[in-house]
């Protein structure tokens, strides 16, 4: 299978701070990753780096083959690259279905045709019938929703999740979990950042344990949860004795 | 006499909804709060001034010279002042339409100065935007103003108008979801300008009389940020709502109070602003909009979350 997103040894310092050391991972078109790790690991900055919000120091990141470094975010989400926020951002004054029209626009232009494609959309995450509510007087969770209903409307070939389930109850989060699913058996390619370690043994084919802007541990959902310093790091010692338990998390 | 005052009121309430309308484009739906837009009203004053005077150019053409003018200079103003967000954005603005008044001070020999100029007479000649009767200057600004709402309205219904909401909204959320947001804010500011550099040279064609300080006012700036705020930001009617309001009263508070308490007037003026901006920040329109939804939803009544004074 061909690399939808390879990122080679990306390095970001915030003044003193090492935020991203030396990172490398790559995604196969089609396959979910989840990068995971204690607050402050680098998750989000990586986000920012390959989405372009932040040029790296150091390092280079390809998406389908194109070099994204130095590249606007405007440029990345075209070349099929959409992300979510951790804290979802709305246009508040802005309709639920505005709100993903804005996104789908990215494609097509006409009005209609964005209309069309931001209600798939909107029908998609569960959100149709408050397409006519104001943004801001959303619940969280129907936030969340928008949330992946905008960047789904812009037609992306690899989506980066930051955090959309947190917060959820579990039915909410099954849901969830079931929509990453359905994505991901559509073919698309997916990079989530998550700290609920149900949801992340549900849906990733891979995982990335970061820890101090470091990658610390990479491989399959087994293998990962396994790994000593991931436990000791992460998940805590008490971790591998409760394996099994739903609500692990940090 | 008693006519004429009630048109010169009539023309300013057009002229100052269509420089409103001109302004919220870029602060309105881009909440790109300018606040030297003075700028382009000046730059489109003395571009047909000068073609005028200097080289006997009709001001019809002129007024289209005068928003090329003004539509070219926004390319490195914008590139300049659109790298500040916020208020340094708004002080910026402010800095580059003083700048240019103490440029168009210095340029005495073509632009006549500090001292300015009155425009030749020409009688009553339209083809020279030159009018005996105050009621051509009514038109034509009834006119400028029905083609800012037009420009307005088609941008509000096409894929324009959701990205210059989003990008007011939260620039880095829109930029994610592929929206250029630098390319947009500076395209919006090129229209904006074009309109604003209009209204300038019809102010002066008006006045007959053109000065830096008349033509890159700060009052030009602020008025056309005020009566769309007053009015309704963002808004298709905003500014119209908010110039039928202030205008008037800027000018009957002039005429009644101006010369027996100098200074009074202005203070009234303020004090109502405040209200108003105090008392509903979403403008005029939005009291308008909101009493129209209490109305239509009146039954189930619907509650809203309790204001914190109670």
């Amino acid at each position: 299978m061909a690399e939808a997103l390879v990122v080679r040894n990306l390095s970001k310092r915030f003044g003193g701070l090492r935020a991203v050391a030396d990172l490398s991972f790559s995604v196969k078109e089609g396959e979910t990753l989840a990068l995971i790790g204690p607050n402050g690991a680098g998750k989000s900055t990586s986000f920012n780096l390959i989405t372009g919000y932040h040029r790296p120091d150091a390092g280079s990141v390809f998406a389908f083959g194109r070099e994204l470094v130095g590249l606007p975010p405007y440029d990345i989400c075209a070349l099929g690259l959409a992300r979510t926020f951790q804290v979802g951002r709305p246009f508040g004054t802005m309709t639920v279905l505005a709100n993903v029209m804005t996104g789908a626009l990215l494609r097509n232009k006409k009005l209609h045709v964005a209309r069309a494609r931001a209600r798939e959309a909107l029908e998609f995450v569960g959100l149709a019938a408050r397409e006519n509510t104001k943004a801001h007087d959303l619940t969280t969770i129907d936030e969340r929703r928008l949330e992946l209903a905008r960047a789904l409307a812009t037609e992306p070939r690899l989506l980066l999740l930051d955090e959309v389930m947190a917060g959820l109850n579990p039915s909410e989060m099954d849901q969830a979990v079931g929509l990453v699913g359905q994505l991901s058996k559509r073919g698309l390619s997916i990079v989530i950042v998550e700290h609920v370690m149900r949801a992340i043994t549900a849906v990733a084919h891979h995982i990335v344990v970061l820890d101090h802007g470091q990658q610390i541990a990479e491989g399959t959902p087994n293998d990962v949860l396994q790994n000593e310093e991931v436990i000791r790091a992460y998940l805590g010692t008490g971790y591998a004795h409760h394996t099994t338990s739903p609500d692990a998390q940090c | 006499m008693r006519s004429s005052f009630a048109i010169d009121i009539f023309i300013r309430v057009l002229l100052f909804a269509f420089i409103g309308v001109a302004w919220n484009l870029l602060g309105g739906y881009a909440k790109q709060l300018s606040l030297g837009h003075a700028a382009y009203f000046g730059l489109g004053a003395y571009t047909s001034t000068i073609l005028l005077i200097r080289f006997g150019v009709s001001p019809w053409i002129g007024i289209l010279a005068g928003g090329v003018v003004a539509m070219l200079a926004s390319l490195p103003i914008g590139a300049l002042c659109f790298r500040l967000r916020g208020p340094y954005f708004a002080i910026s603005t402010i800095a580059v339409a003083q700048v240019l008044m103490l440029l168009f001070l210095k340029f005495r020999d073509f632009a006549w100065g500090a001292e300015g100029t009155t425009l030749p007479n020409l009688g009553n000649s339209p083809w020279m935007m030159q009018f005996s009767a105050k009621a051509g200057y009514y038109y034509i600004a009834l006119a400028m103003l029905a083609l800012g709402l037009a420009v307005t309205y088609l941008i509000e219904r096409s894929w324009m108008g959701y990205y210059l909401v989003a990008v007011g909204e939260d620039e880095s959320a829109a930029e994610a979801i592929g929206v250029n947001a630098p390319r947009i804010k500076r395209n919006i500011y090129m229209i904006s300008a074009f309109l604003t550099a209009m209204a300038g040279t019809f102010y002066i064609q008006y006045i007959y009389f053109i000065d830096p300080n008349t033509a890159f006012s700060f009052n030009v700036s602020v008025e056309a940020a005020l009566v769309s705020i007053v009015g309704g930001i963002g808004t298709l009617w905003g500014p119209v709502v908010g110039a039928v309001l202030l205008e008037p009263t800027s000018a009957l508070l002039q005429s009644w109070l101006g010369s027996s308490h100098g200074g009074v007037q202005v203070t009234v003026y303020a004090v109502i602003l405040i209200t108003v901006i105090l008392w509903r920040p979403t403008g005029l329109l939005g009291v308008l909009t909101d009493a129209y939804e209490r109305i239509v939803n009146a039954f189930p009544a619907r509650t809203r979350e309790a204001p914190l004074d109670g």
